[in-house]
């Protein structure tokens, strides 16, 4: 793992009217790192992934992503070259096949016409066809994505990820819909090909235990702040009792 | 408070039962409520639904007169097709790329849609009439411009509607506002869209039968002269074909939606 710091969140403050989202928070994510975010419901997770990938504007503090104010990736190519979102099943165009879906990671890339091309004759079959074969769908290649179960449609986004090839990959609750064989599944996946790419990864998840077991570094939010931050092994079980503790109860 | 809303709600209803009832008093029942031979006129029309003209000359002229109402209402729905796409995506907004120009685009394009489908079909029959004649141009475009700005306004909403996620994520992988129009919005809508010109279209027919009363040929133009002429039987076949005519839309109408749906 190399030293190259990829993700710097310096002080950064969000409000929501009055109330505090995030409270001057500050981190470094380096090359390569896999990183769950955790915390109870309201803490500030995903306002966190939002103001990374730039859908929310943080009211202070400053965001680097590979060195450079996230405010300077405003080319759209350049951004979806070093930023990729997952999140939710209902991500995808459910109307489109899935090799569209697919495809649509390659957007960045491509001029208009070809795009508009590819929806009559698909471009670059070949690389969709590999993509899903990594996430074991090549037979689905031209049903209509909504008629998938919602394990293999998050396995869709995932294909569509590949084709993007970002260098960080940011994933908000990329498993709170699916069951438990399912979860392990997609997040086995996501994990196994971010290490295979040498990408970053920054996820927020409900469950403590798929933190630990698949990603090596637990950020724990709470109230809008850090409350810890560890390396998976070294969280222990009286940290993660005090994180999801009631207010009441303290 | 509840009950002296609904007691002056009860005297409102009484006092217009009586304006009612005294206005009857100012119809004269002798005559001019019914034509003298309005009665007989009636019965004949409605007998002569069960013994419509089937003489080959009518069927013939039924048949052509059908073949221009359905060219006509063809041309128009086409037309306006084109121009509720082009104006309906305009008038969404999604292509504007800040707050400000977005709300220009919307508030400037709708306008332009209001306009369009603000003007009866009929009343811009009359003008094209009086400005081209007598031509199929007139029934088209008369057609093409208050469909074409009942069709935008509706797909408009209907772009407007789509759920933001997936746009979002679009967004995300790069993609540009016009691919996010082909990649996102367009698929998602597409299906109501193609139903929803379909009956438009199945509209646009009887409009196009009612329009050639302004002269310019078609199903509408035949009842007409059939009506002067007090031949209720021709009335009748004309009648027929114009409901065969939107019979034979509805159902291949129904059988996109089908295809659709897979």
């Amino acid at each position: 793992m190399s030293e190259q710091n990829m993700i710097e969140v310096n002080s950064i403050e969000k409000r929501y009217e009055r109330k505090i989202a995030l409270s001057s928070l500050s981190f470094v994510v380096k090359k390569g790192e896999l990183v769950a975010l955790i915390g109870p419901s309201g803490a500030g997770k995903t306002t966190l992934l939002n103001l990374l990938a730039s859908l929310l504007e943080p009211d202070s503090g400053e965001l680097k992503v590979d060195g450079k104010p996230l405010s300077q990736y405003a080319d759209r190519r350049q951004r979806a070259r070093k930023i990729g979102l997952i999140r939710q099943q209902f991500d995808l165009v459910g109307q489109l096949a899935v090799i569209h879906n697919v495809l649509a990671g390659r957007l960045a890339e491509w001029s208009l016409l070809k795009s508009f091309a590819s929806l009559f004759i698909p471009q670059e079959k070949d690389k969709a066809v590999d993509a899903l074969k990594r996430v074991g769908l090549e037979d689905k290649l031209y049903e209509r994505t909504s008629n998938l179960s919602g394990g293999e449609q998050q396995r869709v986004a995932l294909a569509r990820l590949l084709m993007q090839k970002p260098e960080v990959i940011l994933a908000d609750e990329p498993v709170a819909s699916l069951d438990p064989a399912r979860s392990e599944d997609i997040l086995a996946m996501l994990t196994g090909l971010a290490k295979q790419e040498n990408q970053t990864v920054v996820a927020s998840l409900h469950s403590v235990e798929y933190a630990r077991k698949y990603f090596t570094r637990l950020i724990a939010l709470k109230n809008g702040d850090i409350f810890f931050d560890l390396p998976s092994h070294q969280v222990t079980e009286q940290q993660l009792q005090e994180l999801y503790q009631l207010k009441e109860l303290n | 408070m509840l009950s002296f809303d609904l007691h002056k709600r009860k005297l409102l209803t009484a006092f217009l039962l009586l304006l009612f009832a005294w206005s009857l008093f100012g119809v004269n029942w002798q005559e001019g409520v019914l034509h003298s031979s309005g009665l007989g006129t009636a019965m004949e029309i409605f007998a002569a639904m069960f013994q419509p003209d089937l003489s080959a000359d009518i069927i013939r002229l039924a048949v052509h007169s059908s073949w221009i109402t359905l060219a006509y209402a063809t041309a128009g729905i086409s037309l306006a097709l084109i121009l509720a796409l082009v104006f309906g995506i305009l008038a969404s907004g999604v292509l504007a790329g800040g707050k400000g120009s977005r709300k220009m685009m919307k508030g400037f394009f709708r306008g332009v849609l209001g306009f369009m489908r603000a003007i009866h079909e009929l009343v811009w029959a009359w003008l094209f009439v009086a400005s081209f004649g007598l031509t199929p141009y007139a029934a088209v475009f008369a057609l093409a411009i208050p469909y074409g700005g009942i069709l935008g306004r509706i797909f408009a909403d209907m772009i407007n509607d789509v759920p933001e996620e997936p746009i979002q994520a679009l967004r995300a992988a790069g993609a540009s506002r016009l691919q996010c129009l082909f990649y996102g919005y367009l698929p998602s809508v597409k299906a109501s869209m193609i139903s929803y010109t379909m009956y438009r279209y199945e509209c646009a027919v009887r409009s196009s039968a009612i329009m050639s009363f302004v002269g310019l040929g078609g199903l509408g133009y035949q009842i007409q002269l059939s009506l002067d002429d007090l031949h209720y039987d021709e009335v009748w076949t004309f009648m027929y074909f114009l409901i065969l005519l939107i019979i034979l839309i509805d159902g291949w109408s129904n059988m996109l939606r089908k295809r659709m749906a897979l």
